[in-house]
């Protein structure tokens, strides 16, 4: 029995030394909305600099918690500026490489399955319009720009039954997409699915949802998170920001 | 399509797995066979990683094994570093699993005749002779159950890998964080197919375990 054990626990010990290779890159840490526009800008910033960049990408709130924690970013693009400025009030980050670096929209989304394309919030009542999935208004900041947009038209009572909280907005997208929601209120630069129709709503109905990036101090490679930031702020992300929806420094 | 989770996520739960096994029987046994002030308390206790949202229990662990965290900052002053590590995942399947180890275990051992054991007393063998071959084969089923269910839960383990490990592409990207961050991405297909592999390569692994299993005992 002893031996037979002894026997597997060397085995599992051999398995576990599967040892894989290392190689120091620079680490970027960005919001989900940034998924499909850093997907085509990361590998561009690869080709020109020469380097390796490990994109993480998570939810705002839990990538702040982990870099104060110590989890190694070199430079964090977070989906609020608010966090950034926590971020650099613990020095967690460098503060003088903060840098606005978009401005998300929000779109009213329709499942194409639910048969109705809406076009302005005040439809949103429609008995039609069983579930509207939103980010959760309380840390999601694109949930706290829907519940501003739909006060602001006046619906935010009648509609609140319907209202269902993604823990994100891709999950809110997601809900959505799948027609488990008719309708919801998502971000633009993840709306380009085939499973739904969205109109943009006006900026002016919510507070704008600035998004803000900063190199972290413990980075031992600033020069590249700064490098990464330029890119993305300079003559070959923008373009791409754009083209996701973004509205970019200085047009907004 | 990247290897890399896979060898990852294998590496990952089979070091959790053994982990598990080595502080979950011990704790098991003492739960089923001894007496000692707060061993209610412990018993119900050790449950608790089940109950607990997996990202919260996760935010714990991160407080603890992080850079600023007491556990984190002892092994960093050996220049270990824990958090947003593979040990962070290994660690983070560890305390998924662990409470389902522990539960089959304690009742594999709850089953075991103390008149057994007894008589083996008479014969004059040692606490540890007895342990070894009279308790665990005779307890031997229930824990090759709580191994099997530690492992699953090792592997699929989500939300505590992603708070404490992060979700680093070829580095701390297990399996499920993969598949999450196709989804993620709007890559189903990509997506589908890591599923069917982490499906079936456990369910490979399961059935070479339960030959293994019933060689002996």
């Amino acid at each position: 029995m002893l031996r037979r054990l002894v026997i597997l626990a060397a085995l599992l010990g051999s398995l576990s030394l599967l040892v894989s290779a290392q190689v120091a890159e620079v680490a970027v840490f960005g919001a989900s909305d940034l998924a499909l526009a850093f997907k085509e800008i990361v590998p561009k910033f690869e080709r020109a600099l020469g380097v390796k960049v490990t994109l993480v990408l998570g939810s705002t709130g839990t990538l702040a918690k982990q870099i104060e924690h110590g989890a190694p970013a070199d430079v964090f693009f977070a989906a609020d500026r608010t966090f950034i400025e926590e971020l650099a009030v613990k020095g967690v980050v460098i503060p003088e490489t903060r840098a606005l670096y978009a401005q998300g929209r929000l779109v009213l989304a329709t499942a194409r399955s639910a048969g109705a394309k809406l076009t302005e919030l005040r439809q949103l009542t429609d008995a039609r319009i069983r579930h509207i999935a939103i980010a959760n208004p309380a840390h999601a900041p694109y949930g706290r720009a829907a519940e501003q947009a739909l006060r602001a038209v006046g619906v935010w009572d009648p509609v609140r039954a319907k209202l269902v909280y993604g823990e994100n907005i891709r999950q809110a997208l997601q809900f959505v997409e799948s027609g488990a929601a008719e309708a919801g209120l998502i971000a633009l630069s993840l709306a380009n699915v085939p499973a739904i129709d969205y109109v943009v709503i006006d900026r002016t109905l919510h507070a704008p949802l600035n998004q803000s990036v900063a190199v972290v101090r413990r980075s031992r490679r600033p020069e590249l998170g700064l490098a990464f930031i330029q890119f993305v702020n300079g003559a070959e992300g923008r373009p791409i920001m754009k083209r996701f929806g973004f509205l970019l420094p200085g047009e907004f | 399509m990247d290897l890399f989770p896979i060898a990852l996520s294998a590496r990952v739960s089979i070091t959790a797995t053994a982990l598990t096994l080595l502080t979950g029987i011990p704790l098991a046994w003492a739960l089923a066979r001894r007496d000692f002030p707060g061993r209610r308390l412990l018993d119900a206790l050790v449950v608790s990683p089940l109950v607990l949202p997996p990202t919260v229990l996760g935010y714990y662990l991160l407080v603890l094994i992080g850079t600023r965290g007491p556990i984190g900052r002892v092994f960093e002053a050996l220049s270990v570093s824990l958090a947003f590590t593979w040990r962070a995942a290994v660690i983070a399947a560890w305390l998924g699993s662990i409470p389902l180890l522990i539960k089959a275990a304690q009742a594999g051992f709850d089953g075991v005749d103390v008149r057994l054991e007894q008589a083996a007393r008479t014969l004059g063998r040692s606490e540890w002779s007895i342990f070894w071959s009279v308790t665990l084969p005779l307890a031997w089923r229930s824990i090759t159950a709580g191994v099997v269910l530690a492992f699953c839960r090792a592997f699929g383990d989500f939300g505590i890998t992603l708070m404490v490990a992060g979700s680093i592409p070829g580095k701390t990207q297990t399996l499920p964080l993969a598949i999450y961050d196709h989804v993620q991405a709007n890559e189903m297909p990509q997506a589908n197919l890591l599923s069917l592999v982490a499906v079936i390569a456990v369910v490979v692994l399961l059935l070479g375990v339960s030959r293994l299993a019933r060689l002996r005992y």
